[in-house]
């Protein structure tokens, strides 16, 4: 039986008391909170999620330009160690479990000197963040996105590679499906080669909307996660159509992305478990 | 035109000219009928040599833009959009030179232009592409050329990311000769569903390309083959189909092209292995 959050990036600019009472109407036992602990502190957000009965599973970091574990500046990499391990108090004072990385920033698409020196970067960084998070009971995922995202990590293989080589128990995959859809040939196969590394899952139809809403057969996906006795916490991030999707977010948003989509995510998701006997 | 299979330059060479059409051999000895020709230095390529190739290696020619910074019929920078069309007929005089039926590609915007706008600005891009497209299409009509145009994924281009939006763009056209180009890659990112986004456009499907959802071989990953090609049969599609991946050289559109690692064995195999499933494929639908 899967265990279901919902990302509060996707509700863009709305309070966050009104994001997590939305969850919560909907059958969700989790949220996951959007990496800004100067913007909105833990203490209101872990109000609103006791009100509402509500667990926050996972930070979902924001890598801007300035937040680039493989700047060719030295400081703008420490000061990236320096955000995860924020999201890291973050988690820890909301009683999440999982802070995600991905070694780039979001949208660069070059590198800016050799890869394998970026590589050995990312790997260093990441190397601190797992033993600052695992020394607080939390767990780093890694995060492989599609190709106009970024550059270094795109696929689910290489997320295992990268977990291989920093090779610490603070670190783990992550499998988003919506990324997966671009970048893997077989969704399930690459879910299955991740077993126990895999940390922490994003369901997002192949369009990125609500499961059901594009053409991905989730099916093979759930039993993969049913077949490496996956616990983790699996997180709705769905975004608008758009190369810009914070732009999206942080401007009017896309109304079909709070109610409808909140409500139709989970009920295909456990129909989906229903139909394979899991619930 | 019966179906016939074809192989895109750019998994050839990038930027492509006269010099690189001696791949032509090679390109029909691995039983290709049609060679795609992307056009990015248009002053690289010319009629008398194109022909000969293709005469010598009895293939067909289609020619593709590709559409950089500089060349862009709705840029917010009018000269820009007079380079666009200046362009786009230049590629429709070699098209009808060559005996290429269509020029396809994503020709209403420069690839890669991904702005957010507000819903006036986005009218405004809209017009210029459709006042611009039809002057072109005009154009492209008095060579007996048509021009396919082809959607691209959300993170290409802000403007035709499905087959419905590029059926809109058509219809504001308003040309018989401008249909078009539609292509797995982008669909499998975009489209709710193969099948229905087909068949509700299926009077303006002029030209297919072909790729696999990360852009490898086709057939070595997730798209959905047997329901695409009996879509097609559905709608008794009888034009191209053309393979297409991209070399990591590729300069004109290289935001578009995106590929940090070897999504094939080589641009060989990929070409070779990807006609024998497309082929395959079309067979097996009964195309």
């Amino acid at each position: 039986m899967l265990k279901y959050a919902y990302n509060m990036l996707v509700y863009g600019t709305e309070p966050i008391e009104d994001g997590i009472a939305r969850v919560a109407k909907y059958g969700y036992d989790f949220t996951e909170v959007v990496g800004e602990p100067e913007q909105i502190p833990a203490a209101r957000i872990r109000t609103a999620l006791d009100a509402n009965d509500i667990l926050a599973s996972s930070i979902v970091s924001i890598y801007t330009p300035d937040r680039d574990l493989v700047s060719s500046n030295s400081s703008i990499r420490a000061n990236t160690v320096d955000y995860i391990k924020g999201n890291v108090d973050h988690a820890v004072a909301l009683g999440a479990k999982i802070v995600t990385l991905t070694p780039t920033a979001c949208m660069k698409i070059r590198p800016e000197v050799d890869i394998k020196q970026e590589w050995a970067w990312a790997v260093e960084g990441a190397r601190e963040a797992a033993t600052y998070a695992h020394d607080h009971g939390v767990r780093i995922a890694v995060e492989p996105w599609n190709r106009y995202e970024s550059y270094l990590i795109n696929r689910l293989e290489q997320s295992i590679a990268f977990v291989d080589e920093v090779d610490h128990p603070g670190i783990g995959c992550m499998a988003d499906t919506f990324h997966m859809s671009i970048e893997d040939a077989d969704i399930a196969g690459a879910i299955r080669a991740a077993g126990k590394r895999l940390a922490h899952v994003h369901f997002a139809d192949s369009n990125r909307a609500a499961p059901g809403r594009g053409h991905l057969n989730f099916t093979p996906f759930v039993e993969a996660l049913r077949d490496i006795e996956y616990s983790g916490v699996c997180s709705f991030e769905l975004l608008p159509a758009a190369g810009d999707v914070w732009g999206v977010l942080s401007g009017a948003g896309a109304p079909e992305f709070l109610d409808q989509y909140t409500e139709e995510s989970i009920t295909y998701m456990k129909n989906i478990e229903r139909e394979l006997g899991l619930l | 035109m019966s179906l016939q299979i074809g192989l895109s330059s750019f998994v050839l060479a990038s930027p492509f000219s006269d010099s690189d059409l001696s791949v032509a051999s090679d390109v029909s000895s691995m039983g290709y009928e049609v060679l795609e020709i992307c056009i990015e230095d248009p002053a690289l390529l010319s009629a008398a040599a194109i022909n000969k190739a293709a005469a010598e290696n009895n293939l067909k020619i289609s020619i593709c833009g590709a559409f950089g910074p500089d060349r862009d019929v709705s840029s917010d920078d009018p000269e820009i959009r007079v380079k666009g069309i200046a362009y786009l007929k230049e590629c429709i005089d070699l098209a009808s030179a060559v005996g290429s039926p269509f020029v396809s590609g994503p020709m209403y915007s420069t690839t890669g232009k991904t702005r957010l706008l507000p819903p006036e600005a986005r009218k405004a891009q809209l017009d210029l592409a459709v006042n611009n497209l039809r002057e072109v299409g005009e154009y492209a009509a008095t060579k007996g050329v048509g021009l396919a145009i082809e959607p691209l994924n959300r993170f290409e281009t802000d403007l035709i990311n499905t087959l419905e939006q590029g059926v809109e763009l058509c219809k504001k056209i308003a040309l018989e000769n401008v249909g078009l180009l539609i292509d797995t890659f982008h669909m499998n990112i975009e489209e709710k569903s193969l099948t229905e986004s087909i068949t509700k456009s299926q009077k303006y499907i002029f030209h297919v390309q072909v790729s696999e959802n990360d852009r490898g071989t086709p057939g070595s990953g997730q798209v959905r083959w047997e329901e695409f090609f009996s879509a097609l049969k559905t709608i008794n599609y009888s034009g191209w189909v053309v393979v297409e991946s991209f070399l990591p050289t590729v300069a004109e559109i290289a935001r578009a092209v995106s590929l940090w690692r070897p999504v094939a064995p080589s641009m060989d195999y990929l070409a070779r292995e990807g006609r024998k499933f497309i082929a395959e494929a079309v067979t097996a639908s009964g195309l």
